[in-house]
């Protein structure tokens, strides 16, 4: 998978390194932004109430 | 498909979600703080500009465990009125409270639950707060003892509360806790009362802590600081 996301990638290996920084950063901001403050409030941490509102 | 190109693809899936685990709890642990803290102070900004701007209704008068408020405006849901102290959190403790217990209102500070009483008024002022991620505001609510002092603001006024019980271990639907004499709190009488309500265990969600505290005093904020904020 990632080797053949590398092949895929153009230019020279420094290009390709630099791109793929590029890729892992945008992922890691889609999960913090969107994908984990999604997924969070299924975990118990928010149940703080007593009454369950 | 070769066995050597299974096994890599199915390798390589591991590994990631191995990674993205490692950053959801990173994200729970550290990230939710930073924002928490973040809009937490901003909400104490706003609260203090408004207050500045005069926004607030006149205070009441000086040391009267009364104060009464002529025409209280509702609380806006979802909206921060006032700010908590609690010494024996620490001395730089200080939190906005918001009106509701929504789980979005919760992630920007306590929640004051909807339906209890208002600040300093006959009842039972009731706040809920995390204890873990989101600023971890009540992290160490276990250490709360009878006599601790809770002091609230609302911009004209200071509210100190004394606990008297707690903390105490109940369930998340014993709602009798946060009734306007709660029960189990010794309480009799109807009175002034404030419920501080978190989780338990830390990470949990099966238990909740709760504790009990009677309004002690009042005093306008030109007074300055009331005794138990003073080092």
């Amino acid at each position: 998978m990632y080797g053949w996301i590398w092949r895929q990638l153009p230019g020279n290996a420094w290009v390709k390194a630099l791109i793929s920084i590029v890729l892992v950063l945008a992922v890691v901001y889609v999960l913090f932004q969107y994908v984990f403050p999604w997924a969070e409030p299924l975990l118990p941490f928010n149940d703080v109430t007593v009454d369950n509102q | 498909m070769s066995v050597r190109v299974i096994v890599r693809i199915v390798s390589e899936l591991c590994i990631t979600v191995g990674t993205v685990i490692v950053l959801f709890v990173v994200y729970v642990l550290f990230w939710t703080g930073v924002k928490a803290d973040r809009v937490m102070d901003h909400q104490i900004d706003q609260l203090r500009q408004e207050w500045a701007h005069g926004n607030v209704r006149p205070s009441a008068a000086p040391g009267a465990a009364a104060s009464p408020a002529p025409t209280p405006t509702a609380y806006r849901s979802g909206r921060p009125f006032a700010i908590m102290y609690i010494p024996r959190l620490g001395f730089t403790w200080n939190k906005p409270v918001l009106e509701g217990t929504a789980t979005a209102t919760l992630k920007k500070g306590l929640g004051h639950y909807a339906g209890t009483a208002r600040l300093g008024q006959t009842g039972n002022f009731s706040v809920a707060g995390h204890r873990r991620t989101y600023g971890d505001p009540f992290k160490d609510f276990p250490r709360l003892r009878p006599g601790d002092a809770v002091v609230l603001t609302d911009g004209t006024t200071w509210f100190t509360y004394r606990i008297d019980k707690g903390p105490y271990k109940t369930v998340p639907t014993d709602v009798e806790v946060i009734a306007p004499v709660p029960r189990k709190s010794g309480y009799t009488r109807a009175g002034r009362y404030l419920t501080l309500t978190t989780c338990d265990p830390e990470w949990g969600h099966s238990h909740r802590l709760i504790v009990w505290a009677h309004l002690d005093s009042t005093q306008p904020v030109e007074a300055g600081e009331p005794e138990a904020l003073r080092r």
